[in-house]
């Protein structure tokens, strides 16, 4: 991301620049106090001073060293710019939120410069649009258009078409005997009118063989029709199966933060829905596309080489019913799309009110909530009989207005005839023709509406193609047999860099010591969590594994030494044995009932109606809370992982499973590094430190004892906690 | 839970601490659910002089204050929230209606609220192109001509109501069109796709 934006030379020379002073930061305010758009005003950072450059003028200039911080201040779809200086808030300007995760660098920037150093900070963020050409920028760092990697739908097309050129080939040549069978049954139509039927003295046996042709042409052209359009649906499922395997991994390889911005439904459609569209253009569109278009130009040409008047007349009212579906054609795109806006809306409002029935039912609302469904039902009705009511007006119109044509053919032709300057033969072969025409032209003004959804499903599709995940193993990735030390280095981290959740975290955690994070909800216990995981990747500082940066350790290596038990442990659609299985594949079966025993899960299993074969997931057996919690622990000690992390892991249990739990977990916990989170502060006894987070930073680190000696924020939890559990007894005691 | 007694500490001091801890809580709660609605008598807003607003109530003196709208779509001139400025941010009061407090307080709450709230309103579509996943709007806002960026197919643009719409562009920069029904026919066409 550009923290240096380039300055006039008329700006440069406002800054005034001194010996050795150097612009080290440049942003632009590009709103002003009321929010007016203004394109030449400045927030400069030189190595010394801090000057604001407002439309040609400077109108602010503060030393560093005279200020105590620089603050950007996210407000809502925008931001403002402060300094504090000797305990005073002074407000020096306003950007759009385009800028605020460059000002969220500059308060970092302007403490390293006030140290006395002198490095730059980087953003590792990408621009969200190109900055040379101004296009949206999938989440690449560079723009695929000018870095040359161009994408155009008809190349990506081309892509994916291209593994299957036999197929395609086979498609095209059945298309062009499809083309020719179909033009050549006309002509044999002639043939038997001119030359056999009124023709004097001619008898019926002639007939006979050309009757047989047209037979033959007919049942070559549903032979061939069939084999092309088996070809193209099977084109379509392959093209498709390779675009969901694509897209899935693909999906797999992004970091969470991608997933986490969009919704599961979002990218379920883009593996399901966008690939099954791009089939059906391959199966539906595709297939008669070159027919549609070659038959077109050909009977166009024969016609107009036959009797270029008759062709024109055939041809005349075509165009004002062409202009007349592309005159509409916005309108029925948007009485569709109205229509499958308001189908959505009820299908939305119906899962609402399915899924929270028993709120519904509590609270007595099903009278009200079914008001408010029939209203959206009807709103839904009303639109869709409207739709109805105009397509069965416009349809019938529209193939009228375009068979005119014919009807002028067959009066034209048929004096022609009369007069003897065309034969009869001819006439049918016209009005053959001109019919096929028309027929062609329904289904190529159709073909927009198809490339459309073709390339709206193309787009979405290579939005998720053209992610670069954030996180990857770069080229000296590591094999890494983990021992368990872990360090943080200045470690900082926010799910949006102009917010962030932990700043300048410094801890050194020993191998098989047991950490204990504490903190108010909110605090980035979790988050802290995650970039152990390196499920996220901190934007400042490091964190060491072993002494080794956790960014040049490969990932899959790195996770299969990792295990986790969280509060909300999720199963997979599956037997329990399966689920126990899932960080070690081959483990045998003494392997899983000895972990299901060191994790006192093996006796509820047993207990169950199929043991280890049991089905749990969606739809599956009901497991409670700490059975769950207890499959967890065995499939994480199955894992034999060096590096634990507990997460609430013994949250909302009742006394006897947290007991069981609580056991289990100390033989989980035996000998490796250990994370663990836990409101219940009594779940973190057994741990050797504890760390307490609050605003951003470790605010406190020792046993259990020094803290509460401290009387700092642990002990206050601690009281409090016992206080909570004191004062729910009062009601009883009075 | 017992084995989370502070070590050694005398028995009496701690059994004073603990009730000091919880009648602090308690007054917190307390304070916590009590609505204090302010006014031109109890409350007193001024200038900082660099930019922000401070505000005095009887005692209480706070540097510096934060002017939030509590309904900042369907009544954006009610029930204005004043907080804190710390990060956990804390209310202080509640301006229930701006109509009822004087026009310079009024000013000056204003003054606070567009520096907060910035959602131009556009006036005129010039031109929306769509291509490859993004559309790029060319607009005049009340606050000047304006070109931005929106992702196709995703959540941008938010029907408020049937006929109110906000647009999210791909900064997370906001537009509002108050009311489409009001803008051309020409205008219309170009917004179709994203009705």
């Amino acid at each position: 991301m550009i923290l240096l934006y380039e300055l006039s030379e008329d700006n440069k020379e406002l800054c005034g620049l001194g010996d050795g002073e150097e612009i080290y930061y440049c942003l632009p305010l590009d709103i002003d106090l009321k929010g007016d758009y203004r394109s030449n005003s400045y927030t400069v950072m030189t190595n010394r001073r801090l000057l604001i450059l407002e439309e040609g003028k400077l109108t602010r200039e503060f030393q560093l060293a005279e200020c105590d911080s620089i603050h950007s201040e996210p407000q809502i779809a925008c931001g403002i710019l402060f300094v504090e200086k000797g305990g005073e808030q002074i407000l020096l300007g306003r950007f759009t939120a385009k800028h605020l995760t460059r000002y969220s660098y500059l308060s970092r920037g302007m403490l390293i410069l006030k140290r006395g150093r002198t490095e730059r900070v980087v953003s590792h963020e990408y621009e969200k649009s190109c900055p040379k050409c101004g296009r949206g920028l999938p989440n690449t760092s560079e723009c695929p258009r000018c870095s040359g990697k161009s994408m155009g739908f008809f190349k990506d097309y081309m892509m994916m078409v291209k593994p299957h050129t036999g197929t395609m080939i086979v498609i095209l040549l059945l298309m062009l005997l499809s083309t020719a069978v179909g033009l050549l049954s006309p002509q044999v139509q002639r043939y038997l009118v001119d030359d056999l039927l009124t023709v004097e003295g001619r008898r019926y046996g002639e007939a006979l063989p050309c009757l047989a042709a047209m037979l033959l042409l007919a049942l070559g052209a549903i032979v061939i029709n069939v084999g092309k359009n088996y070809m193209c649906a099977r084109l379509g499922s392959y093209i498709s199966a390779d675009l969901r395997h694509k897209v899935f991994d693909k999906i797999q390889q992004l970091s969470l933060s991608y997933i986490n911005d969009r919704s599961p439904g979002q990218l379920m459609n883009r593996v399901v829905r966008d690939t099954r569209r791009i089939k059906d253009f391959c199966s539906e569109v595709f297939c008669n596309l070159f027919t549609v278009i070659i038959s077109f130009v050909f009977v166009l040409i024969y016609m107009l080489f036959m009797n270029w008047r008759l062709a024109l007349m055939a041809f005349v009212f075509v165009p004002i019913s062409i202009g007349l579906s592309i005159g509409f054609r916005k309108m029925i795109h948007r009485r569709f799309h109205m229509q499958g806006k308001k189908s959505d809306k009820e299908n939305s409002k119906l899962q609402d009110v399915i899924s929270g029935m028993a709120v519904v039912k509590s609270y007595g609302q099903e009278l009200r909530e079914a008001e408010q469904f029939d209203e959206t039902a009807d709103a839904y009705a009303k639109v869709q009989k409207g739709n109805e009511t105009f397509f069965a007006i416009f349809f019938p119109i529209l193939t009228f207005l375009l068979g005119l044509g014919s009807y002028l053919v067959t009066f034209f032709g048929g004096r022609a005839t009369l007069l003897g300057t065309l034969t009869p033969g001819e006439l049918l072969q016209f009005i053959t023709y001109a019919s096929m025409l028309y027929g062609y032209v329904g289904q190529l003004s159709n073909l927009p509406r198809h490339l459309m959804n073709l390339v709206t499903s193309m787009e979405r599709i290579s939005d998720v193609m053209n992610q670069e995940p954030s996180i990857y193993d770069g080229d000296e990735a590591v094999d890494l047999d983990i021992q368990g030390e872990i360090t943080f280095q200045h470690a900082s981290f926010g799910y949006k860099s102009y917010q962030p959740v932990l700043e300048d975290i410094n801890l050194k955690v020993k191998k098989g010591e047991m950490i204990g994070l504490v903190g108010a909800s909110g605090t980035g216990k979790s988050t802290l969590i995650n970039l152990i995981m390196h499920l996220y990747e901190v934007d400042d500082g490091a964190i060491l594994i072993d002494g080794v940066d956790i960014r040049k350790i490969r990932l899959e290596k790195f996770h299969s030494q990792i295990g986790v038990v969280l509060q909300e442990n999720f199963l997979f659609a599956g037997t329990i044995f399966n689920n126990i299985r899932f960080a070690k594949q081959d483990a045998t079966y003494e392997e899983v009932i000895q972990a299901a025993k060191m994790a006192n899960a093996h006796d509820f299993i047993c207990q169950t109606p199929d043991g280890y074969n049991t089905y749990v997931g969606e739809h599956g057996y009901n497991l409670s809370g700490g059975e769950r919690q207890r499959i967890a622990i065995a499939r994480a000690i199955l894992s034999n992982p060096r590096l634990l992390i507990l997460d609430e892991a013994t949250a909302s249990l009742d006394t006897e499973s947290e007991y069981l739990i609580q056991k289990a977990l100390e033989r989980l916990t035996e000998g490796r590094t250990t994370f663990a989170i836990a409101h219940r502060l009594s779940t973190l006894k057994d741990a050797d430190r504890l760390v307490v987070i609050d605003g951003h930073h470790v605010a406190e680190m020792g046993s259990h004892d020094e803290l509460m000696q401290r009387k700092g924020i642990y002990y206050g939890l601690v009281k409090a906690q016992l206080q909570m559990q004191s004062t729910k007894k009062v009601p009883k005691a009075v | 839970m017992a084995g989370h007694r502070g070590p050694g500490g005398a028995r009496k001091p701690e059994r004073e601490m603990e009730d000091f801890q919880l009648e602090q809580m308690e007054q917190e709660t307390e304070e916590m659910l009590r609505v204090r609605y302010l006014d031109d008598k109890n409350a007193k807003f001024e200038r900082t002089g660099t930019g922000f607003l401070s505000l005095r109530i009887g005692e209480e003196f706070y540097p510096r204050v934060l002017v939030v709208r509590m309904f900042p779509f369907s009544d954006k001139n009610e029930f204005i929230s004043i907080r804190t400025a710390e990060e956990r941010s804390k209310e202080i009061g509640i301006v229930e209606k701006l109509a009822n407090v004087s026009r310079e307080t009024v000013e000056m709450l204003e003054e606070q609220l567009t520096l907060r709230y910035f959602t131009p309103i556009i006036q005129k579509i010039n031109k929306i192109k769509d291509e490859y996943g993004f559309a790029y709007w060319n607009v005049v806002t009340d606050h000047g001509e304006c070109n931005f960026t929106i992702r196709m197919g995703g959540n941008s643009v938010i029907h408020l109501s049937e006929t109110r719409i906000l647009i999210m562009d791909i900064d997370e920069n906001r537009f509002e069109i108050p009311d489409v029904s009001q803008l051309t026919v020409a205008e219309r066409r170009k917004l179709d796709l994203f009705l």
